[in-house]
């Protein structure tokens, strides 16, 4: 499909935004499951009356107003040879997070997901947030952060195998590398038993690089206080937690694109591709509150049984579809 | 040095109780014969004055032959007669409620005993606490470091060039197989700043102010090292400053989780001084609110562990559970945290039928609605995962290092006060029925499982005594008798987290003379560095939140001219008059 250079330009205009809102309200939906599965409140759809002309109506945007108070507060630096990278990678982070999202597509938009190779580029953009994520933190000079960065590296190589082995296993049934041809593409009938495989690995992948339990190993807060984050203060910290929005917006755009064509192909589609995010966060949310953290060592062993044994299954029934069927 | 035989896990039932006069002769001849004074407490509690250089021979001849346990060491001031250190044994498993207390005085020109340290090792951090506070040097001690002033004092750290900082290295407990190995761990930052680890003073996992230094090789723990010291309140002071009646008040204050455990040992300790009767019904009162408090504690725990794991959901149910709990404390003493329901010689307030009928009913509840969720928690794959085999402390160092209460008994060694040495309350089985849980894991899912288990034990106990109040009526409190002067008076108590031990010495007038806490924190921490060593630096917080480590209890305070290096001790006026100046004030 030939990209209208006008059309793709106003859709990428259009997705930072509405990544952005997504995104918060995908974090605002996990923070709020969450609470309520633990007989607590949680952070308010509408605010108590007498608390209203305070605290505002409504905290739906909880996340966003995070990031923003982050934004006014003092932002410290340690004193450490690699200033540079310091701080120079949380705007990386979030650059690559943005960028990647102009790669996934969203019901109506196809923008530049129709590009030649689109779902690499799209995974290696998310790789690269990831990566700044771990880069950063090693740099600052703090135990804590250098631990964190490490944890955060194991995690990261077991979480990118199950994301690269479940989109490629599809890609390869499908015999395309568009992203946006997946996603208006369901092929063949029995597509959908390689759909639920390649699925439940591309879950796992998203536990792993959005730190929610049982991997939230990097942020073990009272294990290694932050962790990755422990020296980041003020706007740099807001940027890693903006990341965090565009990557939750990405991933479960990515996941409703690959796995559940033709949600992402239409405008019309959107109230279904709404509800199969809300039940993709609830199934987040569930998994968040059932399990304490796993230990770095025990989570990369019973990880890599589960993903490895998986892909390996997902693979031979990509391989059946694509020679066979 | 060798570590100290074991008695096996299960000691043979205690010989029949025998009379105070034949208990006597036992002693004198058998126990103790180079004692030079003799003298019979009240309950079964024997104080024999030995001279100085016997007490590490007596240590060893009560350990290796009678397998007894060092319940504290500790000093009394006197002035200018020197001090008085005593050593409380407690040799409950002989004699019923048997503690024998040596006490030996040390002349003020040449204060030094042998250190009963080497003995065993569970002596260690009272003896550093001694030679720290009172001065008396404790002879050829394995570890001679600052219990809780800074290692550095009386240098400031910050004076101190690399050179200074690394000969503050000194041996620390040791470490890996046995308690009472030399072991030598770098305090300084400096000399291995890419693997010492600091966790605390103030770190999030662990609430309370402490450093635990851990060594890491990658994420595995290959040394670890603990430091008490952060809280001084002078609460033995100010008790001892108050008087008897007051002191029921600030020795609740002593701990905010177990305030119900500190009221009745304190109580347990003052009564032991005149040989108090308490009327039934009081004990009964006692026995509900002591247990009460145990289930909110082991409560507490749970949630606090399953919060170290990263668990919420764990720590939100079992505290959703605990706040009925206060709750129902709440309605029978009015209050939730200190509940000032201890009196001398009985309690405050009745507990009244229709209450108790009420109560009943709630905790009833309470239990069946708690049991299958608590077991479920402990039976979470995720969560077994993280606690089976992690901070392993074997039967011979749980003995040799003196562990206490849960600690003590998931490593299968069958102590508990309430049945060796039971506080005035009733714990009596043939009133009661009740057991001691142990576990022979030895490991944090053990120390899970005992607490899990015995909250479920307490909870059966309430009942008991619910059951009895509903239907009884009666005193719950005798006017105490005047005091005898210079009694002493030892006060044991089962706390949550363990053995409590009170001692206290009258004074000449209506005064104590001295007032000495031993808490079970006391003794569990100084074992957390066994537990560390060999884990990974993720099980760090849940080892070290499996003591259930309460630190506000076992720091102590005094203030130490750095000039003259004058020892003295703040009393209530002069912190007052000090806050008032700091503050400005009139």
């Amino acid at each position: 499909m030939a990209l209208d250079p006008v059309l793709t330009a106003v859709g990428v205009a259009l997705i930072v935004p509405i990544s952005l809102f997504l995104g918060v309200i995908y974090s605002f939906l996990l923070r709020k499951i969450t609470a309520r599965l633990q007989w607590r409140v949680g952070p308010m759809v509408q605010m108590y009356s007498d608390l209203a002309p305070i605290l505002g109506r409504s905290r739906i945007l909880q996340p966003l107003y995070d990031v923003l108070k982050l934004f006014g507060k003092e932002t410290l630096v340690p004193d450490v040879p690699h200033k540079g990278l310091f701080k120079a990678a949380p705007y990386l982070s979030l650059a690559f997070a943005v960028l990647a999202v102009f790669f996934i597509p969203f019901p109506g938009l196809p923008l530049l997901s129709a590009v030649p190779y689109s779902m690499i580029i799209a995974s290696y953009l998310i790789i690269a947030a990831v990566m700044f994520t771990i880069i950063g933190p090693a740099a600052s000079g703090s135990p804590w952060g250098a631990i964190g960065a490490r944890r955060e590296a194991e995690l990261f190589l077991i979480a990118e195998l199950a994301f690269v082995v479940s989109l490629f296993s599809v890609a390869y049934a499908q015999g395309t590398l568009t992203l946006w041809n997946l996603a208006i593409d369901v092929g063949r009938p029995l597509n959908f038993v390689l759909f639920a495989m390649a699925g439940v690995l591309m879950f796992l992948a998203m536990l792993g690089k959005l730190h929610i339990k049982p991997f939230d190993i990097p942020e073990a807060e009272t294990e290694i206080v932050a962790g990755p984050y422990t020296e980041y203060s003020g706007k740099y910290l807001g940027m890693f937690f903006l990341t965090r929005v565009f990557l939750f917006y990405g991933l479960v755009g990515l996941f409703v694109a690959a796995f559940l064509p033709p949600l992402s192909s239409s405008l019309l589609w959107l109230p279904v591709y709404a509800a199969a995010a809300v039940l993709l966060v609830f199934l987040l949310s569930a998994i968040h509150t059932l399990s304490p953290r796993y230990r770095i060592d025990t989570a990369l062993v019973s990880y890599s049984k589960l993903v490895i044994a998986l892909g390996i299954a997902s693979f031979a029934v990509a391989l059946v579809l694509r020679l066979v069927v | 040095m060798a570590a100290v035989q074991p008695p096996s896990p299960s000691p043979s039932p205690s010989p029949s109780p025998s009379r105070p006069s034949d208990l006597m002769e036992w002693i004198k001849s058998e126990v103790v014969p180079e004692g030079l004074e003799f003298r019979m407490g009240n309950e079964n509690r024997v104080f024999v004055r030995v001279k100085p250089e016997d007490v590490d021979m007596l240590a060893e001849r009560f350990i290796r032959k009678y397998g007894v346990r060092i319940i504290h060491v500790t000093g009394v001031d006197l002035g200018i007669p020197g001090s008085d250190i005593v050593y409380l044994y407690d040799f409950s498993k002989q004699r019923e409620r048997l503690v024998i207390a040596l006490e030996a005085n040390v002349p003020p020109e040449r204060p030094e005993v042998p250190s009963v340290a080497r003995v065993t090792w569970q002596a260690s951090w009272a003896e550093r606490e001694m030679m720290e506070f009172l001065g008396v040097t404790a002879l050829n001690a394995p570890d001679t470091r600052h219990q809780f002033l800074p290692f550095e004092w009386p240098q400031p750290a910050e004076s101190q060039t690399k050179q200074q900082a690394s000969t503050v290295m000194k041996p620390a407990p040791g470490a890996g197989a046995v308690p009472g190995e030399e072991k030598w761990l770098p305090v300084g930052i400096r000399d291995a700043y890419s693997s010492l680890i600091p966790i605390g003073p103030y770190h999030p996992g662990v609430i309370e102010g402490q450093i635990v230094q851990v060594k890491v090789e990658g994420e595995s723990v290959v040394d670890a090292d603990i430091k008490t010291g952060f809280h001084h309140r002078g609460i033995q002071r100010l008790i001892e400053r108050r008087g008897y009646n007051k002191g029921v008040f600030t020795a609740e204050r002593v701990c905010g989780i177990c305030s119900g455990a500190h009221g009745l040992a304190y109580v347990t300790a003052v009564e032991n001084l005149y040989g108090a009767e308490v009327p039934e019904r009081a004990r009964y009162i006692r026995t509900l609110l002591v247990e009460l408090n145990r289930v909110h504690s082991h409560l507490l725990w749970l949630g606090v562990v399953s919060d170290v794991i990263g668990f919420k959901t764990g720590f939100m149910l079992t505290w959703g559970i605990r706040e009925r709990i206060m709750d129902i404390i709440e309605e029978i003493t009015g209050n939730r945290v200190n509940y000032g329901i201890w009196r001398l010689g009985g309690v405050s307030r009745d507990v009244s039928q229709e209450l108790a009928q009420r109560v009943r009913s709630i905790v009833k509840g309470v239990g069946d609605e708690a049991k299958p969720l608590l077991l479920d928690v402990a039976a979470h794959p995720v969560l077994r995962s993280r606690l089976v085999g992690v901070g392993r402390l074997s039967y011979a160092q749980a003995f040799n290092g003196g562990a206490v209460g849960p600690v003590a008994r998931a490593s299968n060694w069958k102590i508990d006060v309430r049945m060796d040495n039971p506080p005035h309350a009733v714990y009596d089985p043939a009133k009661i029925s009740w057991e001691v849980i142990t576990e022979d894991g030895c490991d944090t899912m053990a120390r899970t499982l005992v607490r899990v288990r015995e909250l479920f034990v307490s909870i059966g106990i309430i009942d008991q005594c619910l059951d009895y109040l509903s239907k009884t009526t009666g005193e719950v409190r005798i006017k105490p008798r005047e005091i005898p002067k210079n009694a002493e008076g030892i006060g044991l108590n089962e706390a949550p987290r363990g053995e409590l031990a009170y001692y206290i010495r009258a004074g000449e007038g209506n005064l104590p003379q001295a007032v000495r806490i031993r808490t079970p924190s006391y003794r569990n921490n100084a074992l957390i560095p066994f537990m560390l060593i060999g884990s990974n630096l993720a099980d760090v917080p849940v080892i070290m939140g499996s003591t259930d480590q309460c630190l506000a209890c076992t720091d102590r305070f005094e203030v130490i001219d750095t000039k003259t290096e004058r020892i003295c001790r703040l009393t209530w006026d002069d912190l007052v008059c000090l806050s008032r100046k700091s503050s400005g004030g009139a």
